[in-house]
């Protein structure tokens, strides 16, 4: 791989989920210069993505957009997204990653964000960004409130007839962009590089994601999002308004014949939060909760779940044996109750499966930290110092380095953040004094 | 864009370097405009749940709520009304 340019800094943040936003505005604003490489088109990781956090019930995207806005304007911040991070080695004192900036087919100097290219494009294609319930253009923003506002061009989708091109009031389309390499020169680096769920596709007893109105619970969050695919909690089946929900617990955690044997330490919660924010925005709707036990370890936790219970959620404390498709769109779940029940049927008309958390990267060949046996990056001092490698220099917060909530990968971003600048300035001095 | 090279001959090198990605995508929106425009037919008919446009346009119920959801976000529809569990929708021209 051709080098291309070279670009200083002092730290180097890979990812740029809320972890790696909060690492970030910490070494910023303490005049460190900071970049951030990130996957995605987007800043603000999974948190963007939700509808509201637990236990407070606060709007997600109020929460995470002011973070995302800070790091995109601040002086001592660069984000570098649609980026691939192919190695990250020490060169000396330094460390030297190689990116590439993937093509975006979009001059991203002269995009404006006003998604005409979008509103013109004449191909649909599957909207991942709100759980693939509707369409979003083959070329186009990818969400709402994505920063930057750069509109990016599917290359599998494109049927090259011009039509963006021929909009576009500043000429921006570019089809003919190539990858561009460059290199990241930085005293530091911070691994923030996130999770991914479960997929539904590794539980067979589950449907293998084929069964209609079983559904993950990042789908749901997008279906309770105000700005989501329905702008309201339908059917993905039929687009009826669901009045009968389960959840399904430990669907892909606590599960070895899935490889995920931990416990992913959200999901009660998550699930907790989605079935209150379902009986607002359906009054009348049974909502059920089935779950193995009920994990509310945080502050605050305990007291939201009781106040699920009050409200009328109902909890089963049942292992959901296996799930099938049921008559007119619903779904079957087979359990024993553990509460003395035996071995029952219930059908609901809307399932949510629950699933974990896995590593969202694989530094295998990319960067020289290891990880642990449950494949998150291995801290080498967990109870005293959790942000540490074993590469001296590079340290680690957030979901990649195991399951966590957004409360502990703040706190975990900030304390990286500390030990990030502490590196940073120990080196100064020692060079100083050389 | 590549300055040194004639940009129309540019653009034929690369729909021929992409012309299987151009052909399943001109098959798809060809597709989709035969379903767009059943649907829009339903709806000039007056508003409609998903299991009526769905039985007037012989389509699965699940692809014709994922093409109204399409339509409702770039503005083409607007709810009006619920029969029972289903929302009802029609043309955002005819709501107007």
């Amino acid at each position: 791989m051709e080098s291309g340019t070279v670009k200083r800094f002092d730290a180097l943040v890979v990812g740029g989920g809320i972890a790696g936003l909060q690492s970030a505005l910490d070494l910023a604003d303490q005049g460190f210069r900071v970049a951030i490489v990130e996957k995605d088109a987007s800043i603000g990781g999974k948190m963007i993505r939700l509808s509201k956090v637990f236990p407070t019930l606060d709007c997600a995207s109020c929460i995470t957009t002011p973070k995302m806005a800070a790091a995109a304007h601040h002086a001592n911040i660069t984000l570098f997204t649609y980026c691939d991070l192919k190695s990250l080695d020490r060169n000396g004192d330094e460390f030297s990653a190689k990116v590439v900036q993937r093509p975006r087919y979009v001059d991203a100097d002269k995009c404006i964000g006003c998604r005409q290219c979008e509103y013109n494009c004449p191909v649909l294609v599957a909207d991942a960004e709100q759980g693939g319930f509707c369409a979003t253009k083959a070329i186009a923003i990818p969400f709402s409130n994505a920063i930057p506002q750069l509109a990016i061009l599917d290359t599998d989708h494109c049927m090259l007839c011009g039509k963006c091109a021929s909009v576009c009031p500043t000429g921006a389309i570019d089809y003919f962009q190539q990858p561009q390499p460059f290199v990241i020169e930085a005293g530091t680096a911070i691994l923030t590089t996130g999770f991914d769920l479960s997929p539904m596709t590794d539980k067979p007893q589950y449907g293998r994601g084929t069964i209609p109105n079983a559904i993950d619970a990042l789908q749901m969050e997008r279906l309770l999002a105000p700005h989501g695919p329905y702008n309201r909690v339908l059917r993905p089946s039929d687009g009826m308004e669901p009045d009968n929900i389960a959840y399904i617990q430990c669907a892909g955690s606590r599960d070895k014949s899935m490889g995920v044997s931990y416990c992913s330490r959200v999901c009660c919660m998550y699930a907790i939060k989605q079935a209150m924010l379902l009986s607002g925005a359906l009054p009348l709707a049974d909502i059920t909760i089935y779950y193995m036990d009920i994990r509310a370890f945080g502050k605050g936790y305990e007291q939201f779940y009781q106040n699920a219970k009050a409200m009328g959620i109902n909890f089963v404390k049942a292992k959901v044996a296996y799930i099938e498709a049921g008559d007119n769109g619903n779904v079957v779940l087979h359990y024993e109750d553990q509460l003395g029940g035996g071995i029952t049927t219930a059908e609901h008309d809307l399932t949510v499966l629950s699933m974990g958390m896995l590593p969202s990267w694989n530094p295998a060949g990319i960067c020289p930290v290891s990880i642990g046996s449950d494949h998150f990056i291995n801290t080498i001092r967990p109870k005293i110092a959790p942000t540490l490698t074993d590469v001296e220099g590079v340290f680690t917060a957030g979901a990649g380095a195991g399951p966590k909530d957004i409360v502990d990968t703040i706190t975990e971003a900030g304390s990286a953040a500390t030990e990030a600048a502490n590196y940073l300035t120990a080196r100064s001095r020692k060079t100083a004094a050389a | 864009m590549h300055s040194d090279t004639d940009p129309k001959a540019a653009l034929k090198a690369l729909r021929h370097q992409r012309r299987e990605s151009i052909l399943r995508a001109t098959a798809a929106v060809k597709t989709q405009r035969k379903t767009l425009t059943a649907i829009k037919e339903r709806l000039a008919m007056g508003a409609a749940t998903v299991p009526e446009i769905a039985e007037h346009t012989g389509m699965p119920t699940d692809r014709v709520l994922w093409f109204l959801a399409t339509m409702k976000k770039y503005g083409q529809i607007v709810e009006d009304g619920k029969d029972g569990g289903y929302y009802r929708y029609t043309m955002a021209s005819t709501h107007a």
